[in-house]
């Protein structure tokens, strides 16, 4: 071990000579720590602009008049989703699927403010998060310093030197190694600062542990990989072009490959045409806003029977409100089983993806850090589940309260004339039908079970590239 | 048998059909500067690099301090010292730097003061020890790298084309160095095509051509070996 620790000091002590080290480390210090501190004052920032609008949107739902029920079921409400405290480092599909929706009657909203989409012209797509500097722009810097760590011994004709010191081809390669992997941690210190940051914040320590070594799994793939590469190469040049090859094809090329093999083997409906389907299946379902659309025939049947009644004027409750609770209830139906299918087709699609991991330690590493920090599409899918469930609950109060408060001549009256208008309407203290809408991050035990088998990918990246340093060990000088 | 330090028995390596050495004999006894001579080609660095153990003997046996390099070639490295023929150590480090880095890489720990001894008695000049070595001329590294194989106490030197780019007054300085370290009980076993520097040196000459033992020459009691003979039997490699 001493002489591995040598070997990588000496590297350090070259890179502190010719300042290379120094130029890339504060880059990427400055780059990581300016990206983590922007992300969290924006986060905290939107957090609070969350709870201000969360209750601002409470406040003022509560505070409607007194008006038609079904009004209210059109005025809709907001609900707002707290980002898990990781996600200053990796906001994952946060950033792109967004974290607010608009609950109302008869829609499902997507989900929105999201920071791609909101962002304009050039700076749409310039967002740099921590994640992003660390997966993409790390490897890169790795590369800059580490590519000639054994072709400089080559040019040099310093390997020889080393070797017949009695330094052994494996203890030379591990020692270049572990100055690299000393480098990469070093520019890991702002993740490792925001992660500590994140556990004083409410995160559980062993999964944001597992997160920090997640990284610095990454960053030793990429130094044993760089070291690798620059022991089969008799020149700098060559090792580097090798190198960049390598983060072109793990950074770029199987990300994009992994999605169109997903996106080929798993299709999916454009929105147009899923759009179109779903109001193809609306259209059965009747409109029910027209109380006498024939779908409800059936319904009003039933519900003369139920109340022993001759026509809808005799029953104890307002037809056009049962109605507008069993379309509704009808109507959900319809659209969660369009939105599971579409979850489910992205769920198999991101799952294809994912598992190109073993492939490329940049997607294994995306695929950890995201289902580690809570930011990840299951985490989104469950947001939306729930903020329907909400929707579903509050609007179908809305049509109880339609249904059991306002009589049916009263209703079917309102356009008459100002006074009948005034009878259509319930009273304000109706509208108590919101539930707190909170969204908590999954337990770190599910987050460490779903992240497991990409930590399994980096450690098996890590140990493909340990095998290739081994064998071009024994023929480093041959 | 006299104490032998380096032995090649039938010693042969094989590129596909190009017979690079075939049954090459020869030994070295402790504190013999023996020189293998020959032309490009002639199967030198093939040798050399057969007792570093980067190259694979095809058959035969290489042996160094009575081990075998094919099994114990880490034990053997850390005794031997090699100076290659371009002399490089770290450029970003200076000369005493240097000797303090490789001789922490062999496990070995020498005082300033023995370090200054090493670099006196090699003649490095004194304001040189402290600049970088990227400033050093090839002889300057030479002596470096020869200080360094005198602290480290290598019994055995292997030296490859020692005098090759040095100025007249450095090949002397160097040869006074060399019969220093033999007198002293090393052994050293050069791989040369410097006829004259050669016959000036060594105790015994091996003549290479075509990857065997050509000739051997001995300075039988002379204080060199004869270089007309060398000269003549490498020139018409037909012995």
């Amino acid at each position: 071990m001493g002489v591995i620790w040598l070997i990588a000091k000496d590297e350090w002590r070259y890179w502190a000579r010719t300042k290379l080290a120094l130029v890339v480390i504060i880059i990427g210090l400055v780059l990581t720590v300016a990206s983590v501190v922007v992300n969290s004052i924006q986060m905290s920032h939107a957090k609070h602009e969350r709870d201000h609008l969360q209750q601002s949107a409470d406040k003022q739902f509560l505070e409607q008049p007194d008006r038609h029920p079904h009004r209210m079921v059109h005025y809709g409400h907001y609900v707002f989703r707290t980002p898990s405290p990781l996600s200053i480092v990796d906001p994952g599909v946060d950033a792109y699927t967004g974290t607010a929706i608009f609950l109302e009657g008869h829609q499902q909203n997507s989900a929105m403010f999201a920071d791609q989409r909101q962002s304009s012209g050039l700076t749409r797509f310039s967002s740099l998060s921590p994640a992003f500097l660390l997966q993409i722009l790390m490897p890169l810097l790795i590369i800059m310093v580490g590519y000639g760590a054994i072709t400089r011994e080559k040019e040099q004709g310093t390997i020889a030197i080393l070797i017949t010191q009695g330094v052994g081809e494996y203890k030379l390669l591990i020692g270049k190694f572990l100055a690299l992997l000393t480098l990469g941690s070093m520019l890991l210190l702002p993740l490792l600062f925001a992660s500590i940051y994140a556990i004083f914040v409410g995160e559980s320590a062993l999964l944001s542990g597992i997160f920090v070594l997640s990284y610095l799994l990454y960053v030793a793939i990429w130094s044993a990989l760089v070291v690798w590469v620059s022991s089969i190469t008799a020149k700098g040049q060559s090792s580097f072009a090798i190198s960049i090859g390598l983060w072109i094809a793990f950074s770029i090329l199987i990300p994009r490959v992994a999605s169109s093999t997903a996106a080929t083997m798993m299709p999916s409906a454009g929105k147009l045409e899923s759009d179109f389907a779903v109001l193809d299946e609306l259209r059965k379902l009747g409109d029910g806003h027209i109380a006498i659309d024939p779908a409800f025939a059936q319904l009003q049947a039933n519900l003369l029977t139920q109340y022993n009644a001759e026509s809808i004027d005799e029953l104890p409750i307002n037809f056009r409100g049962a109605v507008a609770e069993y379309s509704e209830n009808q109507l959900t139906e319809v659209l969660n089983q369009f939105a599971e299918t579409r979850m489910h087709e992205e769920l198999s699609q991101a799952k294809i993806a994912r598992l190109f991991g073993w492939l490329s330690p940049t997607l294994s590493i995306r695929s950890a850090s995201m289902a580690l920090a809570g930011t990840h599409l299951e985490t989104h899918h469950r947001f939306l589940r729930e903020a329907e469930a909400l929707r579903f609950e509050f609007v179908q109060s809305l049509n109880r309260v339609h249904r059991e408060k306002l009589s049916y001549e009263a209703d079917i009256n309102r356009y008459k004339d100002k006074s009948t208008a005034q009878n259509a309407r319930v009273d304000s203290s109706n509208w108590q039908v919101l539930s707190a809408f909170e969204f908590k991050s999954q337990k770190p035990q599910q987050r460490l079970v779903q992240s497991f088998l990409y930590f399994l990918q980096l450690l098996f990246c890590l140990g493909f590239a340990f095998c290739l340093i081994g064998l071009t060990a024994r023929r480093l000088l041959k | 048998m006299p104490d032998v330090a380096i032995q090649a028995s039938n010693l042969s390596v094989h590129f596909g059909k190009n017979k690079a050495l075939s049954d090459v004999n020869f030994s070295v006894e402790k504190g013999e500067v023996f020189a293998l001579l020959g032309g490009n080609g002639a199967g030198k660095s093939t040798t050399l690099k057969t007792f570093l153990g980067t190259l694979e003997p095809t058959s035969g046996e290489a042996m160094v301090l009575g081990m075998s390099v094919a099994d114990s070639i880490n034990l053997i490295r850390s005794k031997v010292a090699y100076l290659p023929e371009s002399v490089m150590l770290y450029g970003h480090l200076s000369g005493t730097e240097n000797i303090d880095y490789f001789l922490s890489l062999a496990g070995i720990k020498r005082s300033p003061e023995e370090v200054a001894h090493a670099l006196q008695r090699v003649k490095l000049q004194e304001s040189a020890w402290h600049n970088a070595l990227a400033s050093y001329s090839k002889g300057m590294r030479q002596k470096t790298a020869i200080a360094l194989a005198v602290l480290r106490e290598a019994p055995v030197l292997f030296l490859d084309e020692p005098t090759t780019g040095l100025d007249p007054s450095a090949i002397d300085e160097f040869n006074q160095l060399i019969s220093a370290l033999s007198i002293s009980g090393t052994t050293i076993f050069m791989v040369s095509h410097d006829v004259y520097g050669a016959c000036q040196i060594a105790h015994r000459v091996a003549l290479l051509d075509s990857g065997s033992i050509k000739g051997m020459f001995a300075r039988n009691g002379a204080k060199f070996i004869d270089t007309e003979v060398v000269h003549s039997a490498f020139a018409t490699r037909n012995l």
